[in-house]
């Protein structure tokens, strides 16, 4: 019994140690892409390019419920260095004041206007343009979830490429134009994801980060040390290595024609700009088509993230249960054809973020459970925990350098002593409770897989907005 | 096993102290470097500024070896967008100091930076004897120094570094288009025609949309001769489509004609474009064909062009509208009306 008790444990600590040696490994290959940044900016005096050329974008807001923030949401996109802009708000069945906002804000008038049916949804309502600002129009459709109203501003672009934003997003002048650098840079690009960034504490005014600061909550702190060890650095390496399927919702650029080839976003996605990335992967892998996914982490999109309990637990529930999804719609990526990257990538995200996290709490509960039942001693629990714990730390740690080395967002030493503190702090319980929440969305996803063969289907979590 | 957990432990442990190290040696010296800077930044400044005026009463300080990049990188930043003298004489400054010897030896630097802000000086400076060596790293793979040699060439000697790069341009996808036209832009339709030619001449495969796109800053009638020949002689959809965007002039219409029965969609939106841009009333009944044309998109441009036709008033289009069979073209023969009124 204690041989298999210190096999096992042994086997749990060996697969902590895999996980946290591969997002190392990522932070790695993410410094390559970084010094590039760093000599492009040595090129700033080169010409500017040449705004004929940079392809127009259809910015697509779906909103739900968004009366508060909607209005200056828009003002926001309106403000936007990019040379040529449409901005297409769906209102997906708000039962709020959302259109009214709107109405108010940019007077809008039903515009009669021929919507393509590219993609199926929920039927449209109306469509409107506002009479203030011509870039604008509104449609107005029936709910049918955050996919399904992306995909009705897909019908209703005009332009090539599609940016996708949230309604919460808060964005730099230039992060449009530097997320669709890469469109102009590479024409097999399908794909540009933003960086994420958690503006808790910041300065923020007219819908815009104006200082940066770290938050002064000890959950906002944790949230920041657990964004910068999973997020920026480890997905600006998957994109080096060709092998982004995460990409977030928050803001992500796409080619139109691709996606509407590939049948739009899937409406009852959780993480709908995820599953849809993965599925690019694989048809146009399948297709042997050239293509590449980028991600661009000085285009930058900030947002609030929750600083109660309950929120934060049911954010990382629906993220889980996304995770879980779009791996699942795409499992054809593991034998997809076209290089072994995306295979790589499918397996990594399946084995260490989309079960990892049971793997981590079964662990924790077998090596706690072998040590009150005698048969692991205190010395290897000990032993066990503090290398449970150094390996986070060390990931996070790696994150710090590599933000010091490039964006250097925090750039005084009371910051960096607080960062480097939750580095620490984050390893000691919030992690271990991340975990948890993640293993719960991934059960409740696999019990709503086995809800779906039965005659009522059940909800998603946070069903209060269906997406 | 314990002995498993103790050395992950210690080494992660270990290996994080290490990279906490790091993080804060790496401020420190940019914290150094940049107090540094801010000292010597401002009487760099000062002697730029001088320099412009007279390059020999600018008093310049021994610049030290980790110091030169810095002050390379802020004389790029003075000079670009300087033309004539003025350039000339930032340039002087550089060599009454021996400093364009030691730009020269930093072209082979390995860092990209570094590299690439030399890059930039020689090109300001157009240095001849950095030919040789720009050339070598044009033709480099990786993109960012490859394209800055390549521009800094064109600074030195635009024709001849046209000629050079003549398949580079439009085979270099990695190369940014954008940055290219801007320069093209720059250089003026009497430098770049000839080589514009010669591209279109040779049709690159692939690469010859890059080229068509270089196109509209050549001599547009010599450019338009070549171009539109090829939609009497080829049968590639890309280029007929490039071609059709030249169509500028009633005498080209026969050719918008013949491409708006084409098979592929791409070739017949365009022709809707031309026949939009150039066409009179007599292309109505083309028009209305093409607005009940399957993809929506040709549609959209076919009923576009209605509104622009030369000699349809909006009441034509309206009744035109009311009158329509299909149902399908009158929505979107709608819709471009109401788009002209917002317009």
């Amino acid at each position: 019994m204690i041989i298999f008790a210190h096999a096992l444990a042994a086997s749990f600590l060996l697969f902590l140690a895999a996980m946290n040696i591969g997002y190392l490994v990522l932070h790695l290959v993410a410094l390559r892409p970084l010094r590039r940044g760093h000599a492009l900016r040595a090129l700033q005096d080169l010409p500017p390019a040449y705004t004929g050329y940079e392809p127009p974008v259809s910015l697509l807001v779906p909103a739900f419920d968004e009366e508060a923030t909607i209005a200056d949401t828009v003002r926001m996109l309106l403000d936007l260095d990019y040379p040529e802009v449409e901005i297409v708000v769906v209102n997906d069945g708000s039962a709020d004041g959302t259109l009214a906002a709107l109405e108010r804000a940019f007077d809008l008038e039903p515009f009669p206007e021929v919507y393509w049916r590219r993609l199926a949804t929920k039927p449209i309502r109306a469509i409107y343009r506002s009479r203030l600002k011509p870039l604008l129009r509104v449609v107005d459709k029936e709910s049918g979830g955050r996919g399904d109203a992306l995909n009705a501003g897909i019908n209703a672009s005009r332009y090539p490429l599609f940016c996708a934003v949230d309604a919460h997003a808060l964005l730099h002048r230039d992060s449009l134009r530097r997320a669709a650098e890469p469109f102009l840079d590479d024409s097999r690009t399908v794909a540009s994801g933003a960086a994420i960034r958690l503006a808790n504490g910041c300065a923020i005014a007219g819908n815009r980060v104006t200082g940066v600061e770290l938050p002064r909550s000890t959950l906002g702190m944790l949230q920041i040390s657990e964004y910068l060890r999973t997020y920026p650095y480890a997905r600006l390496g998957w994109a080096r290595l060709k092998g982004a399927l995460l990409m977030s919702g928050a803001m992500a650029v796409f080619r139109k024609d691709a996606v509407v080839e590939a049948g739009g976003f899937r409406s009852e996605t959780l993480g709908a700009a995820t599953e849809l990335t993965m599925r690019l992967h694989r048809l146009l892998r399948d297709r042997d088509e050239p293509y590449s996914v980028h991600f661009v982490p000085d285009a930058v999109s900030w947002n609030l993230a929750p600083e109660e309990p309950a929120a934060l637990k049911r954010q990382h529930i629906r993220r889980q249960w996304g995770l879980a999804e779009s791996l699942h719609a795409n499992s054809a990526l593991l034998g997809a054809r076209g290089g072994a990257s995306a295979t790589l990538a499918y397996l990594f995200l399946l084995v260490f973020d989309c079960y990892g996290p049971l793997v981590e709490i079964a662990a924790y509960a077998f090596v706690l459970a072998m040590f009150a039942f005698g048969q692991l001693s205190g010395a290897f629990l000990a032993a066990f925990l503090l290398a449970a714990f150094a390996l986070g730390f060390l990931v996070s740690t790696s994150a710090l350098l590599l933000e010091e080395y490039s964006f250097r967002l925090y750039p005084r030493s009371e910051q960096l002593a607080r960062l480097v503190w939750m580095a620490a702090v984050e390893n000691l319980g919030y992690r271990q409770l991340v975990s948890w929440w993640r293993a719960i969305g991934l059960v409740q996803w696999a019990r709503s897989r086995i809800a779906a063969s039965a005659p009522v289907r059940r909800g998603l979590p946070g069903q209060e907005r269906p997406w | 096993m314990l002995f498993l957990a103790e050395a992950i432990a210690a080494g992660s442990l270990a290996a994080a102290l290490l990279l906490i190290i790091t993080v804060l040696a790496v401020r420190a010296q940019r914290r150094w470097r940049h107090a540094r800077l801010r000292r010597v930044e401002e009487p760099w400044r000062g002697a730029l500024q001088h320099a412009i005026e007279d390059p020999h009463a600018a008093r310049l300080d021994p610049i030290g070896f980790l110091d030169l990049p810095f002050f390379i990188a802020l004389w790029n930043h003075a000079v670009h967008g300087k033309t004539g003298d003025e350039a000339e004489r930032l340039g002087t400054l550089l060599s009454l100091h021996g400093l364009d010897d030691r730009v020269l030896r930093m072209l082979g630097r390995r860092s990209i930076r570094l590299r690439v802000i030399a890059i930039n000086a020689v090109g300001h400076l157009r240095e001849p004897r950095a030919w040789a060596r720009l050339e070598k790293l044009a033709h480099e793979r990786e993109p960012v120094t490859s394209f800055a040699a390549a521009l800094a060439l064109i600074r030195i000697d635009p024709r001849q570094a046209l000629d050079l790069l003549a398949n580079s341009i439009p085979e270099r996808a990695d190369w940014p288009l954008a940055r290219l036209a801007t320069v093209f832009q720059e250089l003026g339709p009497a430098v770049v025609t000839a080589p514009i030619v010669a591209m279109l001449l040779r049709r690159p495969r692939p690469g010859l949309e890059r080229v068509v796109k270089l196109a509209r800053f050549g001599h547009r009638e010599r450019i338009a001769t070549i171009v539109l020949g090829w939609l009497g002689s080829s049968t590639d959809d890309d280029v007929i489509t490039a071609a059709l965007d030249f169509v500028d002039q009633p005498s080209h219409l026969p050719w918008a004609h013949g491409a708006a029965d084409h098979a592929e969609w791409r070739v017949r939106l365009a022709a809707a474009r031309a026949l939009g841009r150039v066409g009179g009333r007599e292309e109505l009944p083309r028009l209305l064909g093409l607005l009940r044309d399957p993809v929506w998109w040709v549609r959209y441009h076919s009923a576009q062009a209605l509104t622009r036709l030369d000699g349809l008033e909006a009441f034509e289009l309206e009744t035109l509208r009311e009158n329509a069979r299909d149902a399908f073209a009158a929505d979107m023969l709608g819709q471009a009306l109401a788009e002209r009124r917002w317009t």
